[in-house]
């Protein structure tokens, strides 16, 4: 009666099928073709009205050639409402037996919260998790001040190789594109200084504006903020792989304190080489401010130097640079902290990583504006 | 090599003069081997000895620098993906079940992809694999995070049966399991070969796997492989299969063959 053409291959990118086939009429039908996961969805159509039907009613298998499975649970269910399966093959004898002897439960359903309640649930959890995450930075970045201060007090118990190994990885490995970003930074407060101040006929004071935000404030923060990118993600993700493959309890149990081997060193080589990149980068957005000063004031690097002098003096760089070890400190304690948070599974390090990449950032802006206001009550 | 045996006239998968080099190292070396439908075949070997490789070479994951390897004739690697998802099922070692899906979703993933069934009836057959693997349905909606390592494997087991596989690759099913655990994910890779008919491929360094439950085991040594039922390979004069088959391990997982012999 009812013919269900094949799934052909081209058109669903499903392999091509053997089609399912339905004849015969009223309470018999026989099946022919092949009975699977593909067929399913148009033999359920085919045969939806007629296994509604209430009298006595017999399907004939003789003719399949092929049944899996989900095949084999819809003829359960056809067996469950009355249908007599007639002429079942031996090949599919076992598997019908297997499937329907199935103890099948429906899979339960997912408790759901109504959306507004989940909000509130979130808001809450947030709030607790930010008193402790805060509690715990703070604690983090005690104990590893007391650490360090541990290690700088008994020399001796300094890793210099551990330190020079960081060092070489947080500092001149990051050379180029702290270089780089600083030049860049120059060029848009130049471009963006010339065209705010040329109405008032100042532009001549962009070069002002360049060096000394650059030195006081940009180098030092492009730097810190690449920093936190770079090697803040890299502290974290590099103890979260040890915790995950245990090797911070292996040094538990060897009576060696992950907090003197692992974050020691990385806060100590960052402490160092923060001011150092911090200071690279000033020259570097000085060398940017005397490019633009040339390309757009006719101001020639010769004249832009003699400037200098007159506009920026060792207070301007004092500023920039007294914060560069204390965002470097906690820049290399944060990340720390996160590693050593991971809890065994591969998933938490990325988790981990990125809320220590985050969190430094943050810490770091925050940082910077108290220092602002801590220099402006100074006077410097 | 040219005179084959040709008792079994149509093997499911035959891998044909393999060749995998890494660099200098030759892996296999014009390794082939036929795998007879509705069979249960052990791959064992040493550590290094190409096990891995040999199985991402027969599930088309690896091209071999030499040679091919063909499913019902048809060349793996040429095979459209949807054809061969509905033909190969593979259990990784490590489960490998996503974790950002429920178990019940990792099931129904490949469903969702290649067959038109609407969500409600995936939802249905999922449940059932889940109990073909001897999980209970509750099951379904835990995330592989939550799952112990037996369950994980049986889950791993479902999702790979999802499109109702004709060839089953199973990647150490018993390795980090207890015993108690490693039984019963060997009694269900039987059951499942004797009342589905699929055929099934292991890869382990489980003797009592392969003594139990594998009708033939293929050894890899020498970069080639030898394939013969487990009696035989006892009396093989390899020094390293006589060592692998009789070494102190292996007189254990001789016992317990015996005894499941028995009944």
């Amino acid at each position: 009666m009812a013919r269900v053409p094949a799934t052909k291959q081209e058109d669903s990118g499903v392999p091509a099928q053997a089609a399912i086939a339905v004849t015969g009429d009223g309470d018999r039908l026989a099946l022919a073709g092949a009975l699977d996961i593909v067929t399913l969805a148009e033999a359920r159509i085919a045969l939806k009205k007629w296994s509604k039907k209430g009298a006595s009613r017999s399907l004939d298998l003789a003719g399949l050639e092929r049944l899996d499975t989900p095949g084999a649970l819809f003829l359960c269910g056809l067996r469950d409402k009355g249908v007599e399966l007639a002429g079942i093959r031996d090949e599919h004898r076992a598997l019908l037996d297997l499937v329907c002897g199935l103890d099948l439960e429906p899979l339960p359903k997912v408790d759901s919260v109504p959306r507004w309640r989940q909000i509130v649930i979130e808001l809450g959890k947030g709030a607790h998790d930010a008193r402790h995450e805060a509690f715990d930075l703070f604690s983090f970045v005690g104990r590893a001040a007391t650490w360090t201060a541990g290690a700088l007090i008994h020399p001796s118990r300094l890793r210099p190789a551990s330190i020079s190994r960081h060092v070489s990885e947080t500092g001149i490995k990051a050379l180029p594109i702290v270089g780089l970003m600083a030049v860049m930074i120059a060029v848009v407060l130049g471009y963006q200084g010339v065209a705010q101040l040329r109405p008032f006929g100042g532009e001549d004071y962009t070069i002002n504006l360049v060096a000394v935000s650059v030195l006081r404030e940009m180098g030092v923060l492009i730097t810190a903020i690449m920093v936190a990118g770079r090697s803040g993600s890299a502290f974290a993700a590099e103890i979260g792989v040890m915790q995950t493959r245990e090797e911070v309890d292996a040094l538990k149990v060897m009576g060696i304190e992950p907090m003197h081997v692992l974050v020691v060193p990385r806060v100590i080589a960052l402490v160092i080489t923060l001011p150092l990149l911090a200071f690279f980068a000033d020259i570097m957005g000085l060398v940017g401010g005397a490019a633009i000063s040339q390309v757009l004031l006719n101001v020639s690097p010769t004249q832009y130097i003699a400037r200098l002098p007159s506009i920026v003096d060792g207070s301007d760089l004092f500023v920039g640079l007294f914060k560069a070890p204390v965002f470097a400190f906690f820049i290399a304690a944060i990340g720390c902290m996160h590693g050593l948070r991971v809890s065994g599974s591969a998933e938490s390090v990325g988790q981990e990583t990125t809320r220590a990449v985050v969190k430094s950032i943050f810490m770091v802006l925050v940082l910077d504006a108290a220092f602002s206001v801590l220099f402006e009550r100074l006077g410097i | 090599m040219t005179t084959r045996t040709r008792a079994h006239a149509d093997p499911i998968l035959s891998a044909r003069d393999i060749v995998n080099r890494f660099g200098k190292q030759v892996v296999h070396d014009r390794l082939s081997l036929d795998i007879e439908r509705g069979e249960i075949i052990g791959i064992a070997g040493g550590s290094g000895s190409g096990k891995s490789v040999l199985l991402k070479t027969l599930v088309g994951l690896r091209q071999p620098n030499a040679g091919e390897v063909l499913l019902n004739g048809k060349a793996v690697q040429s095979m459209s993906a949807a054809d061969k998802a509905s033909q190969i099922g593979v259990l990784f070692q490590q489960g490998a079940l996503f974790s950002s899906l429920s178990v019940a979703q990792n099931i129904m993933l490949p469903m969702r992809e290649h067959t038109p069934l609407p969500e409600g009836e995936q939802e249905q057959i999922a449940a059932m694999k889940l109990a073909l693997a001897g999980l209970p349905a509750d099951a379904g909606i835990k995330f592989p995070s939550a799952l112990s390592g037996g369950m994980v494997k049986r889950a791993a087991f479902a999702r790979a049966l999802a499109l109702d596989p004709k060839i089953l690759f199973l990647d150490e099913p018993t390795s980090n399991l207890d015993p108690i655990a490693a039984s019963g994910i060997d009694a269900l890779i039987r059951s499942l070969n004797d009342s589905l008919g699929i055929t099934v491929v292991i890869v382990t360094h489980d003797l009592t796997t392969l003594f139990t439950i594998c009708g033939r085991i293929a050894v890899l040594v020498d970069r080639n492989v030898t394939v013969d039922t487990a009696d035989k390979l006892m009396k093989s004069t390899h020094p390293w299969i006589r060592e692998f088959f009789h070494g102190p391990r292996a007189d254990g997982a001789m016992k317990a063959r015996k005894t499941g012999h028995g009944n």
